[in-house]
């Protein structure tokens, strides 16, 4: 992959990923309940969605053409 | 001993030990050098960054603030959750383009990169005055984060005014003696005490008030559901709010002169890794949201004064805890406020003496510089405390009003990197509109168009009137804008011709 090509990639999906907890895409997560692992699922959503961020950017990282540079 | 002397003792232990430990990591180094004030020697490694990223969740803002809007708004503190856990995400791209372009021109502010880009001296000032301003408000919630801390603490034997004002010596000293590798090893050991005593202390809060966060979940969830939800009948805060708030707050975090710093000193891979840890790094403060939380339906707002006063109160008042563990919590808040205040105040005093006195005085002396930047030290310092005590607003909307004039930066900086037809004056009159807009809705204005923060709208004309300008003025023609658009080229060019910046408009 290279170098222009992950960095639109990159932006893509941290944009969707983003996207998660503003409007209108929050309007799925913003509930009161259920109440999941001790938390309001609104709660939850946000973790989650960090979460998942969190996994994804690690994957993206490890398929960065660009990361031994200096 | 009473608590609050055992509390008070603990906390005057823990400034001796974070002083010693910031003078001891200051020694050893040419105090008198200028680069070494400013850049810690251009090498922080991977351990250090981290800390200091730590360091820069850890404010006056999540301690306070973030318990406190918990407790009083409810689901919009969800808002602090997610920006801080997206706000570092450009960073992996924007970062190592900023730190090419910074090392190649030798650069150590915001004012810098902006000035090198555009050769314009007015833009230079104008960039500096606004920095200034929004570190100031900035310096100001952590100010009062501190005297905060100190007046609840000690059961109210510190006055407020006299709280902040020994916060505010006690960052002046250190800023102005250490610099910024002294802020970094005081982070490391900050860092460490803020997440071990925000953890203990908000699981032992849900516990001794609730049993589980189940059951304490429930009963806020059973008497008003909507206090769980953005944007519903009984909801504290709009959609269109909690979508903007994050959006400025997102939009304007690498805005801050801290920030180009940071990027000038680390290279791609320590910014790239960075950016991996900090989603992680943001879930660290769910025990604060836990505890502010935890007071809903059971503490009264007007028993506690104000929000921000929350996590305090509880310690202090409603839990009666021994007087050590809120000692060390006040410690930790301690902590919290000040690695962000040495910060801020740091890149405070660069942005105003690069921006400002520089261009107004091109003809002075490294040794005269580096005295006025010290002094900015105490001045910034000075006014950020009128600001926190007779300002009387909250911590969350100080930060959130900072955050409105220092997101003005940012579609300069990204045509700055991206945009070669921009010019000086379509960036100038962007950022004055912007900034002009901003301060309109903050100051005069009772409401805004659909509850947008004022910030977001001073961005939309400030963008508009940036394009708008750029076409009708003459493009600007330096060999300065294809090192910054195409920044790798240059690099292998230079390279060859050593290691020697290759254009001298830039005399730092």
């Amino acid at each position: 992959m290279g170098i222009r090509r992950f960095r639109t990639i990159y932006i893509i999906i941290s944009i969707l990923l983003f996207s998660t907890v503003l409007f209108p895409m929050f309007t799925i997560g913003n509930k009161a309940y259920p109440i999941i692992v001790g938390i309001p699922y609104s709660f939850f959503w946000v973790i989650l969605w960090i979460l998942i961020t969190f996994f994804t950017v690690l994957i993206l990282y490890f398929l960065d053409p660009d990361k031994e540079e200096a | 001993m009473e608590h609050w002397q055992i509390s008070m003792f603990i906390m005057v232990l823990y400034l001796a030990i974070a002083l010693i430990v910031g003078v001891l990591a200051g020694r050893g180094t040419n105090k008198a050098s200028l680069e070494e004030f400013t850049t810690a020697g251009r090498g922080l490694g991977l351990f250090l960054t981290w800390f200091l990223m730590g360091g820069a969740i850890f404010s006056a803002f999540s301690f306070l603030g973030a318990p406190g809007w918990a407790f009083t708004r409810g689901a919009p503190a969800f808002y602090i959750l997610a920006y801080l856990a997206f706000s570092l995400l450009p960073w992996y791209i924007l970062g190592p383009k900023i730190g090419r372009i910074g090392r190649k021109f030798n650069l150590y502010s915001l004012v810098g990169f902006i000035q090198t880009r555009f050769q314009s001296k007015p833009l230079g000032i104008l960039v500096g005055f606004i920095a200034f301003f929004a570190c100031i408000q900035y310096l100001a919630t952590q100010l009062r984060g501190m005297a905060i801390i100190f007046n609840i603490m000690t059961d109210g034997r510190i006055a407020f005014w006299f709280g902040a004002l020994i916060a505010y010596a006690i960052v002046v000293t250190y800023v102005a003696t250490g610099g910024l590798r002294a802020a970094a090893w005081s982070d490391v050991f900050q860092g460490a005490l803020m997440i071990i005593v925000s953890w203990v202390i908000g699981i032992t809060i849900v516990k001794k008030m609730h049993g589980t966060t189940s059951e304490m979940f429930s009963k806020i969830a059973a008497s008003n559901p909507d206090f769980l939800r953005i944007g519903a009948e009984g909801s504290t805060m709009s959609a269109t709010a909690f979508t903007s708030v994050i959006l400025v707050s997102v939009i304007g975090f690498l805005m801050w002169p801290h920030m180009f710093a940071r990027s000038y000193s680390s290279n791609a891979l320590t910014i790239k890794k960075t950016v991996l840890a900090y989603p992680l790094f943001a879930l660290l403060i769910i025990p604060l949201l836990l505890a502010g939380f935890a007071a809903v339906g059971i503490v009264e707002v007007s028993a506690v004064g104000e929000s921000d006063q929350i996590l305090p109160y509880l310690i202090t008042t409603f839990l009666s805890l021994p007087g050590w563990l809120y000692g060390l919590v006040g410690a930790a808040a301690l902590a919290a406020a000040m690695s962000s205040a040495d910060v801020i105040t740091h890149s405070a005093s660069m942005e105003f003496t690069d921006g400002v006195i520089k261009n107004i005085f091109p003809n002075l002396s490294d040794k005269q510089t580096l005295l006025i930047m010290r002094s900015a030290v105490v001045v910034i310092g000075a006014l950020a405390y009128c600001i926190a005590v007779f300002g009387g607003q909250g911590v969350v909307a100080l930060l959130l009003g900072a955050y409105g004039s220092i997101i003005q930066f940012t579609p300069g900086v990204l045509s700055a990197l991206y945009w070669r037809r921009v010019t000086s004056k379509g960036v100038f009159t962007g950022i004055v509109v912007g900034f002009a807009v901003n301060f309109y809705y903050q100051m005069f204005a009772t409401s805004t168009p659909f509850e947008i923060h004022p910030g977001l709208i001073g961005l939309l004309a400030n963008t508009v009137v940036m394009i708008g300008v750029s076409y009708v003025t003459k493009p600007n023609t330096n060999s300065v804008i294809e090192s910054y658009v195409d920044d790798r080229k240059v690099i292998t060019l230079t390279d060859e011709k050593n290691t020697k910046p290759d254009i001298s408009v830039d005399t730092y």
